[in-house]
């Protein structure tokens, strides 16, 4: 899938025994997305001349060149990837710290806001300029972390993860968080 | 921004010929330029935004015209006038991308597999075999000949699958003619050209342009078929990254299948052409 990195475009993977990669989304041979490829087996396959790429980004089968063993060089831009605790984590560079640790939560959703992080973050009453928000419990909705990533000036994913509890309260945290996105949306349009 | 000659100068398409239906006053743009497509009785006029007139040539199906003087006349494509050849226009296709990556896609047959899926490609059939490539400096054009690839379905026409061969001829920065094997009429090549109007350095509109030797097809269903094929294509032209085509090597890492791009590439930087290009030195 198609992700951003502060200003880098993304292309994030998932293999088929669960090992996750990002890279640039961008093929080394014509530019093509790379978020645009499909996974097969332990390979991503670029969509435009199915250059098929390992987990490390090195590219292992040119199909218009199907005996050549493709040189090592031909490798895509990769950044740093974890998945733990239920998230995909990127960073351009690999951060010396370990993602921080959000407590007993299990995964329940993503969302896009057109709205920035920093919008959204004053929304919740929080400063801006912090990329995780933790919310009590409110009525049937159970208390939730949120991670903000900026995805451009005025558009951000929420990753919202939940105190493990029963389905219709995670219902009512889903439910909650399109009404809170509607409310941070509506903010932006009336400013 | 002020345009190089090598663009300037040049004729481009920006409408279909006027025996087709052609709307009386049409607008469009030509390298960021407002124009004016116009009919004076059955003769296409062309104006520019302030008003002068713009030279006009009917030719292959199309109206062409430019906002200099070019001092060449436009190419020829000889065995279009071959007798028995239906000719179609098909319309135009605007694409959010370089009208250069737009020519270099058409070049290319490595794609075939993964993007006209079981049309004019099919895994496993996906080896590109050697062909030859060179630059004709007489005419000054680039040719790829030679070029044999395995299509399931390569024309409207085609029953079952069967090894297409091609020719690739490029004989204008934009404009691209390709002669393949004419499944009814074998011995003769079909032909299939595509002509790119620049509108802007990332955006262009796509006339495609048709000469076969096929009187079953009705004609409704050989456009749709070019216009399946190009749609396919542009799903790829508006995802790559940058939108315009870089000249300079070590961008983009090309290999042997790659051939007709890498001499296309060279020969727009020998020409100066770089309008819907990007240069390192830029």
């Amino acid at each position: 899938m198609a992700s951003v990195c502060g200003t880098l475009e993304v292309a994030v993977w998932r293999s088929a025994s669960g090992r996750v990669a990002a890279w640039v989304d961008r093929c080394p041979h014509r530019g093509m997305r790379l978020s645009h490829g499909f996974v097969r087996g332990e390979m991503l396959s670029c969509i435009y001349h199915g250059w098929r790429f390992d987990g490390a980004g090195r590219c292992r089968k040119i199909p218009a060149h199907p005996d050549l063993d493709p040189p090592e060089t031909i490798r895509t831009q990769s950044l740093a990837c974890l998945d733990a605790q239920g998230v995909i984590w990127i960073a351009s560079e690999a951060p010396a710290v370990a993602p921080p640790d959000l407590g007993n939560v299990v995964p329940l959703r993503s969302l896009t806001f057109e709205a920035g992080i920093d919008a959204v973050a004053a929304m919740t009453g929080e400063v801006p300029d912090r990329s995780l928000l933790r919310l009590d419990a409110h009525g049937p909705v159970p208390p939730l972390v949120l991670l903000l990533q900026a995805l451009g000036p005025g558009r951000s994913a929420v990753h919202a993860l939940a105190a493990p509890t029963g389905t219709g309260a995670l219902v009512a945290a889903s439910r909650a968080l399109e009404d809170f996105r509607r409310r941070t949306e509506a903010q932006g349009i009336a400013a | 921004m002020t345009l190089p000659a090598a663009a300037i100068d040049e004729w481009y398409p920006v409408a279909m010929a006027p025996d087709r239906p052609l709307r009386p006053d049409q607008e469009t743009t030509l390298l960021g330029e407002r124009v004016r497509v116009l009919l004076d009785g059955q003769e296409p006029r062309v104006e520019a935004n302030d008003g002068r007139n713009l030279p006009v040539i009917v030719r292959h199906g199309h109206v062409w015209t430019s906002l200099g003087a070019p001092k060449h006349d436009l190419f020829a494509i000889p065995e279009g006038e071959q007798p028995g050849r239906r000719l179609v226009e098909c319309g135009a296709i605007r694409v959010r991308c370089s009208p250069l990556r737009a020519v270099e896609n058409f070049l290319d047959i490595a794609h075939f597999p993964f993007v006209h899926t079981d049309i004019l490609g099919s895994e496993p059939h996906t080896e590109v075999n050697r062909y030859e490539v060179r630059i004709r400096e007489e005419v000054d054009e680039v040719w790829a000949t030679k070029v044999t690839f395995y299509q399931p379905q390569a024309a409207k026409s085609a029953q079952g699958g069967i090894t297409t061969e091609y020719m690739y001829r490029v004989p204008h920065p934009t404009c691209s003619v390709l002669y393949k094997t004419c499944p009814p009429r074998p011995g003769e090549w079909d032909i299939i050209t595509l002509f790119v109007q620049p509108l802007e350095e990332d955006l262009c509109q796509v006339w495609p342009w048709m000469a076969l030797f096929d009187d079953q097809t009705p004609q409704a269903d050989l456009i749709q078929f070019q216009q399946m094929i190009f749609l396919q294509d542009r799903s790829i032209l508006e995802n790559q990254i940058p939108r315009l085509l870089p000249l300079d090597p070590g961008m983009e890492m090309p290999t042997r299948a790659d051939l007709t791009s890498v001499a296309y590439r060279r020969w727009l930087k020998k020409r100066g052409y770089h309008y819907g290009a990007q240069l390192v030195a830029a």
